[in-house]
């Protein structure tokens, strides 16, 4: 569904990503760890180009996004993307939040979205929160408003590049259900995160990025009773 | 007191003299508006430009699109920077003896100058609120399939308007005081006509204090207007 091939990025003299490849199929949970400055949130950013590869081709679903006439708006609607710091719309409420994509780019009607967005809210457990400005939500209630917000675009993929680092420890669980239950219900999802439990409970592969390119590559189960890179190792050692 | 009134009399009432105050009232009010709404156009165009070109890296402006952006960006900055680095009046006067020299309307010079002197101005005050609203906006925006356009018109200039909106009412402030200098081109605005009255009745006191007076009472209320305003604005913030 998602093919990476020799994928490079630098910014200016620092080179981050230094040749990655990798292959994605449908319904997979790829769990990407590593340091920080590691490559892998720059990794995430690439696949829907907030970041523009340096060189190399991503394909998805056959179509290379990296092509110089590639059209990223439409390739991006079939991709959502949960970010660290949550980015909800400050100047809209809740309900606009997750309406405004699939209105404006005229995929569903305001009713219809309005319904959607309704149903969806009620699966995270927030649909009395409809009206609500963004400020006036807890950081664990943003996070899944700004999950809704991406499901509300019916991607075929789900991108999450930290989405737990930036909350207080008792909301990480909220969210972490949420991303369960969507892992569950069979989305294909790359997840960057330091959640090594998200990781074993719901990986299907977990890749271990350093110094630019991928280093290990398991299951789990694997991964992290066996693992096989000296860094990986040492970073493992640190961090359980 | 009796002194006061036959002054006030002689100054205001007698030949109808307070027509020099009204007419000017309504040829400052006139080239504000107009000028305002020049300015806040050309303002906005500009800002977004020099925005859409600092926002993307080197590597992003390449090709043919590239270089027309790179290219506004240096119209767009020499703009600012002349405008900027010279005296209103001298622009004023550019205007209106060498640039403009066959136009027929004093209250059109006056307007288009003052608008793109302010649009400088109001350029500057969008970009530093564009910049300042978080980067994070504009990539959820463009993540979920918006286009750039897209993104800017919904999500990032309204929160960049609501930023700089006191800097806004700020500079329409300046720009209805400083249309009293459109007397060097013979445009009888509110200053002026209260000089004329002066060079008339030989009496300073009550003409300049009443058209002070009445600068005053304009900007209070522009004022209470803008606060009225950003109290509106500011739903989205109460927590």
């Amino acid at each position: 569904m998602i093919s990476v091939k020799d994928l490079h990025k630098s910014f200016g003299d620092n080179q981050v990503l230094r040749g990655i490849d990798y292959e994605i199929e449908k319904g997979e949970k790829i769990v990407i760890i590593g340091a920080s400055g590691s490559g892998k949130s720059t990794f995430l950013r690439c696949l829907n180009l907030l970041e523009i590869p340096t060189s190399g081709h991503i394909y998805i679903e056959g179509e290379e996004i990296t092509a110089p006439d590639a059209n990223v708006n439409r390739i991006r609607r079939k991709m959502g993307m949960v970010f660290q710091h949550f980015n909800l719309f400050n100047n809209l409420t809740i309900m606009d939040n997750i309406t405004l994509a699939p209105t404006m780019l005229g995929l569903k009607k305001k009713e219809e979205a309005k319904e959607d967005a309704l149903r969806l809210l009620t699966r995270v457990g927030l649909s009395d929160k409809a009206d609500a400005y963004p400020a006036q939500l807890s950081g664990g209630q943003k996070q899944r408003i700004a999950i809704v917000r991406s499901l509300a675009m019916d991607p075929e993929v789900m991108l999450f590049d930290e989405p737990t680092s930036a909350l207080d420890p008792e909301m990480v669980g909220e969210v972490l259900e949420v991303m369960k239950e969507l892992a569950g219900a069979g989305m294909t999802m790359i997840v960057v995160t330091h959640e090594m439990g998200f990781a074993r409970e719901v990986a299907s592969k977990v890749l271990f990025v350093d110094e630019g390119i991928i280093k290990e590559e398991a299951p789990p189960s694997e991964f992290f009773s066996n693992p096989k890179n000296p860094r990986l190792q040492e970073f493992l050692s640190k961090v359980l | 007191m009796s002194n006061f009134r036959e002054k006030f009399i002689q100054d205001f009432i007698t030949d109808n003299r307070w027509h020099f105050i009204v007419d000017g009232l309504l040829v400052t009010l006139r080239v504000t508006a107009m000028a305002l709404v020049i300015g806040v156009v050309i303002g906005m165009v500009v800002g977004i430009i020099r925005c859409a070109h600092d926002q993307q890296t080197k590597n992003e402006r390449r090709g043919l699109r590239g270089f027309v952006i790179n290219l506004l960006n240096l119209v767009c900055k020499i703009y600012v920077t002349i405008i900027r680095g010279t005296p209103s009046l001298v622009q004023l006067l550019i205007m209106y003896f060498i640039i403009l020299v066959s136009a027929k309307s004093k209250v059109m010079v006056a307007t288009l100058t003052f608008g793109i002197n302010s649009g400088a101005y109001v350029a500057e005050i969008f970009r530093g609120g564009i910049m300042a609203v978080d980067k994070g906006q504009m990539e959820a925006g463009r993540s979920l399939g918006l286009n750039y356009v897209q993104t800017m018109y919904r999500i990032v200039l309204p929160q960049a308007f609501k930023a700089t909106l006191p800097a806004l009412i700020n500079e329409l402030i300046t720009l209805l005081k400083e249309t009293s200098i459109c007397g060097y081109i013979g445009l009888n605005e509110l200053t002026r006509g209260g000089d004329i009255i002066r060079g008339t009745t030989f009496d300073a006191f009550l003409p300049l204090f009443g058209v002070a007076i009445i600068y005053l009472a304009l900007v209070l209320i522009i004022s209470s207007l803008a606060s009225i305003m950003e109290r509106r604005l500011r739903a989205s913030d109460i927590r």
